[in-house]
């Protein structure tokens, strides 16, 4: 392929770099986790909720922070002439620039989650393997989405310090999901939203799962085979238990029989996939027409 | 057909950002093999233009094409047979010279050895050095040596002798002879008007945004009634500080 060279270059400017290797440090750090309630949910497969954990708080930043500077950079640095003087479509440029990111992330965060995988080997015994290397697909599912995520976001802005703010407010946003989507419901229908009792409403569900990282937590916790909820694996076990009262969104918790259709979780991969998918889409509109500097 | 077509052909090329005209109804021919210099004041429109030519930017009206090629729809083909040396560039600061080079051979999908590049514009002793350690003159240079990647067929050079020492300066030129020798177009932009002279074929002077004059040195001289012994730097005042009319015509 063309923009393999292109691709090579920015994998290795995002493993040659200490962001990259953060992440991976602070999903392990953070990660490692072990609760009873954690244990009791998922027995041995602990460590796969350790890789859960991790990758949730730190995956979006961490990613989104080593992919959004990916054409903004080089457009402040003036390195983008070379670029665009390369033999290359501007489509081509995007993919490569995306891929590359997509690689050293994918390494990054792989490497992460082998080491919590070996920690959790040594602590807790073999664990499912399936459950394991789902994850692991799932994680670089989300790895991809916000790689595509920052890639728009360098291609829409002209400034750094603009990228920056978008960003942030997607960080934003994202953090204060659940807050924002409750709000807009109880705006809409009237029908007030109490966390431990919550209604059984599919939009407001679907809505709640529609973030990246809320697809990436219903997808694990269904290959965990804890319920079907955009929170973590041991709150959603916790919700679930008899005679305890968490205020967590979980389908089981709210709906008699599974609820509707399109709370499945695997239809999660599809909002990942249309993470990735929408954003590169954006990013190539925009970049193909028009002045690329 | 694309293979005699000219070099460069723009035709009634303008650009504009917003009320701003950069690019006003730019005519250009530039043939195969000619070194053609094309010169004009800051702001004149000549890295606009350039940026036209690559398909770094989009003509508002008028149509570019290089080596017979439309740079937009045959971005690939072009700049595989085109070399940039841009103006105002960056270079990756971790990354050591020969890494910057192999960067475009390996897209140009050619086997030029680096060294051998950066030998030839004076980096010999610098190839696994980091570009960020780099001075401007050797930015320059190693630009030049990524310019050079894969023989091509038209070199583009915007000011090539920005922040070059006398030596650097002579080295530039030769290459650009060599360059001319083996077949190669060079169309350059430049200030250092002493080293146009020395260099090029034909010359063209753009004067906001319109190319005002076009020429040899010597038909330049008649134009604007310099003296036979007139410098390009002579002719060049004397173009730009005119008015032009609508027409293009010097008042």
């Amino acid at each position: 392929m063309r923009w393999s060279p292109l691709a090579r270059s920015e994998s290795r400017t995002v493993l040659t770099s200490k962001g990259a290797w953060i992440l991976a440090s602070l999903v392990v750090l953070w990660g490692f986790r072990p609760t009873y309630a954690g244990w009791d949910a998922v027995g041995r497969n602990i460590t796969v909720g350790y890789i859960q954990i991790g990758v949730d708080l730190f995956l979006p930043i961490g990613a989104l922070l080593v992919s959004y500077q990916s054409l903004i950079g080089e457009r402040t640095t003036g390195s983008i002439k070379f670029l665009l003087g390369l033999p290359l479509t501007r489509t081509q440029i995007l993919l490569g620039k995306a891929s590359g990111r997509f690689v050293g992330v994918g390494a990054a965060i792989v490497a992460a989650a082998l080491a919590l995988a070996g920690i959790g080997l040594v602590e807790h015994g073999p664990f499912g393997l399936l459950p394991f290397l789902g994850t692991l697909v799932a994680t670089l599912l989300l790895a991809s989405a916000m790689v595509a995520v920052g890639v728009l976001v360098s291609t829409v802005t002209r400034r750094t310090v603009t990228a920056a703010t978008g960003v942030f407010a997607y960080l934003l946003v994202t953090l204060f999901w659940t807050q924002i989507v409750t709000s807009v419901y109880t705006a809409i229908t009237g029908v007030p939203v109490d966390p431990y009792e919550a209604p059984a409403s599919g939009p407001l569900f679907l809505a709640l799962r529609l973030t990246p990282d809320g697809a990436y937590n219903v997808l694990t916790n269904w290959l965990l085979d804890v319920g079907n909820s955009a929170e973590l694996f041991h709150i959603v076990a916790t919700k679930l238990a008899p005679g305890v009262s968490v205020n967590a969104f979980v389908v089981e918790a709210a709906f008699d029989g599974g609820g509707p259709w399109y709370l499945h979780p695997a239809l999660s991969v599809v909002v990942l996939l249309v993470w990735v998918g929408v954003p590169m889409a954006l990013a190539r509109r925009i970049f193909t027409e028009g002045d690329a500097l | 057909m694309s293979s005699s077509a000219p070099a460069i052909e723009a035709d009634a090329v303008t650009k504009e950002y917003g009320d701003v005209r950069a690019v006003d109804s730019l005519d250009l021919v530039v043939e195969r093999g000619e070194t053609y210099g094309f010169l004009g004041p800051n702001g004149a429109g000549k890295s606009t233009t350039i940026g036209l030519l690559l398909d770094y930017l989009r003509p508002t009206s008028g149509t570019v094409r290089v080596l017979g090629k439309d740079p937009r729809r045959d971005v690939v083909e072009v700049h595989d047979r085109v070399g940039v040396l841009p103006d105002r560039f960056g270079l990756y600061e971790d990354r050591s010279a020969r890494q910057h080079v192999s960067f475009v051979a390996e897209a140009k999908r050619v086997d030029d050895a680096p060294e051998s590049l950066l030998e030839r514009v004076g980096l010999g002793d610098a190839v696994d050095d980091d570009a960020g350690d780099f001075s401007s003159g050797m930015e320059q240079r190693l630009a030049l040596a990524m310019a050079l990647v894969g023989d091509p067929e038209l070199l583009i050079l915007d000011e090539p002798f920005s922040g070059l020492d006398p030596h650097g300066v002579r080295r530039v030129r030769d290459i650009v002879h060599e360059e001319t020798q083996r077949g190669a177009t060079v169309f350059f932009s430049s200030h250092v008007l002493g080293q146009v002279e020395l260099v090029c074929d034909r010359i063209g002077v753009l004067h906001e945004g319109r190319l005002v004059a076009e020429g040899t040195l010597d038909e330049l001289r008649d134009r604007t009634a310099s003296p036979d012994d007139a410098t390009v730097e002579d002719v060049f005042v004397e173009l730009t500080d005119a008015r032009v009319d609508d027409g293009g015509e010097r008042r």
